[in-house]
């Protein structure tokens, strides 16, 4: 049915798949995420038999198969960060509202094609990258099934966080409009806030359970158990700051939009 | 393109209202009155600064006016459902992405508004560009730039034409193809509004004048009421702009 909407996001779909930086930092995103992951565990997996106990109670089937992701993350930011950003510092954005000059709709359909395509792309990586795991971990029979209680969670989760990053990075990219300006402020929140957080952690433990890359640890792990737990957010206080960072980026992203491009 | 006339409303006028925009305190836009009328060629000139493309943008939706307002249609163009088939704009060469095939751009353009892929085509044929529709923008010249521009404001067929300085960087084949593109534009009953500084360009294009300075009006005149006899555009323009310059070069002064 064609409505303004479908129309929209068919533009925004032509925009992303005719961008050659699109396949080239979505090849890197993937590649990066499943091979570092495959590392790890053929790591773990030939080292098992000459492992301490401290170091097996370490291990996790389902966390170290997604592990490559905690750094191929960036990559799907930088996705987020391009899919808008690029519109400004090229002038194509006059084109764009040009085409669609209500600007909740064109940021709507531009959200709905980003985060539709991060999404897909989040779980379907993560799902590779566990099952490429689990066949290497089987050599071990270290491996888990998708039906053992919190897999799916976890699995799915670990999709979730980078969908989440994917949209923080547009989020930046729609308030600062700069590309490589929301690139080092991503980065900045992704990784730097980690450090910072942890070094206020002697008046609070709050800044280090709002870190993304904390919940990600949470969530994508299958039984938490953390070197540090006072930094750790719990599995529902980590869903809260994916749903936090997510309403965050999204709604500044929308202010932002809407006020008029130079 | 027949569309039911609704009552009270002149279609196919850009109309702006008292537009007033303002950049910090810098007023580029200042109190603008007038219309633009279908079936002839509005000329729009002034000096470097005086507010012309600032117009434009008030006119598109892409800056907001800090009082008065810009209607075509006797809407707001932000309200319009399908912009792309009531008004086709050439902002400037550069709102485009460079990695990106002009094939691919027009297509997304197209989508938005539900446009036919056989127009993309047409409209690359038509400003000579099919040759080259299939290599990114980046490689352009800034006069294919510039027809590529002119190829996305054809794109939906509208009655409605905004050229902003079409002529930028076109060969002389193009300049005298855009020429007479805006001329059989208008023949055809549609609103072409175009600004320029090529004064003898204008002449032989436009059939009625808006002037602007500081982005005050100055005219609002049909040509043949605005050259005195014997004289030039050129003449005539520097005559009644002289006060409203603002960067003015050193040491050319007549
Ligand atoms: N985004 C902006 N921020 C600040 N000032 C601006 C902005 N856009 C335009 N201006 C100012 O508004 C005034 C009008 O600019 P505008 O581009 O409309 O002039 P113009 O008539 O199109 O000139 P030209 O013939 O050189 O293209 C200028 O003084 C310009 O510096
Ligand atoms: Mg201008």
């Amino acid at each position: 049915m064609p409505t303004a909407l479908t129309g929209a996001m068919a533009c925004e779909v032509i925009k992303l798949r005719s961008l050659r930086s699109t396949w080239i930092t979505t090849l890197i995103a993937v590649a990066f995420g499943l091979a570092l992951s495959l590392m790890d565990v053929a790591h773990t997996a030939n080292a098992w038999p000459h492992m301490t106990t401290a170091d097996r109670a370490q291990f996790d089937p389902v966390g170290d198969s997604l592990s490559g992701f905690a750094f191929a993350v960036l990559a799907f930011g930088v996705l987020g960060v391009l899919g808008i950003s690029s519109e400004y510092t090229t002038g194509l954005i006059r084109s764009t509202l040009t085409a669609t000059p209500r600007r909740t709709l064109s940021y709507t359909a531009k959200t709905l094609v980003i985060g539709g395509f991060a999404l897909l792309l989040g779980e379907l990586t993560a799902f590779t990258s566990f099952f490429i795991g689990q066949a290497v971990l089987a050599k071990q029979h270290l491996d888990v099934g998708l039906g053992t209680p919190g897999v799916l969670r976890a699995v799915s989760c670990a999709g979730l966080y980078l969908f989440v990053v994917t949209v923080v990075g547009y989020g930046l990219g729609a308030v600062i409009r700069h590309t490589a300006g929301a690139i080092a402020a991503l980065f900045a929140l992704v990784y730097l806030g980690y450090g910072a957080a942890k070094a206020v952690e002697g008046w609070s433990a709050l800044p280090s359970k709002l870190m993304l890359s904390n919940a990600a640890d949470t969530l994508g792990q299958l039984h938490p158990h953390p070197l540090h737990p006072e930094r750790t957010p719990s599995l529902s206080f980590a869903l809260f700051d994916l749903a936090l960072y997510l309403a965050l980026a999204l709604t500044c992203g929308a202010w932002r939009f809407t006020r008029d491009a130079a | 393109m027949k569309r039911p006339a609704r009552p009270g409303i002149v279609m196919d006028v850009i109309r702006c209202e008292h537009l007033t925009k303002r950049f910090g305190r810098k007023v580029a836009v200042d109190d603008l009155t007038f219309e633009v009328q279908p079936a002839r060629v509005t000329g729009y000139l002034g000096p470097n600064g005086a507010g012309k493309s600032t117009t434009i943008r008030a006119v598109l939706g892409l800056d907001t006016p800090d009082a008065g307002r810009a209607l075509v249609d006797g809407v707001p163009y932000r309200q319009a459902e399908q912009p792309l088939r009531r008004v086709g704009a050439l902002l400037d060469a550069g709102a485009v992405h460079p990695g990106r095939t002009a094939r691919a751009h027009l297509a997304a353009l197209a989508a938005t508004n539900h446009i036919r892929r056989s127009r993309i085509e047409e409209v690359l044929a038509l400003t000579g560009l099919a040759d080259v529709a299939q290599r990114r923008i980046g490689t352009y010249s800034l006069g294919m730039k510039q027809r590529l521009g002119i190829a996305a404001a054809l794109l939906g067929d509208p009655p409605v034409l905004i050229f902003d300085e079409p002529a930028n960087g076109l060969d002389p084949e193009g300049i005298r193809w855009i020429r007479s593109l805006m001329r059989s534009l208008a023949g055809e009953g549609r609103t072409v509004l175009v600004s320029s500084h090529l004064m003898s360009e204008m002449a032989l294009t436009v059939d009625h004048l808006l002037v602007i300075g500081r982005g005050r009006l100055l005219a609002d005149v049909p040509i043949t009421d605005f050259i005195p006899a014997g004289a030039s555009l050129e003449d005539a323009y520097l005559n009644l702009t002289e006060s409203a310059v603002e960067y003015r070069t050193e040491g050319t002064g007549h």
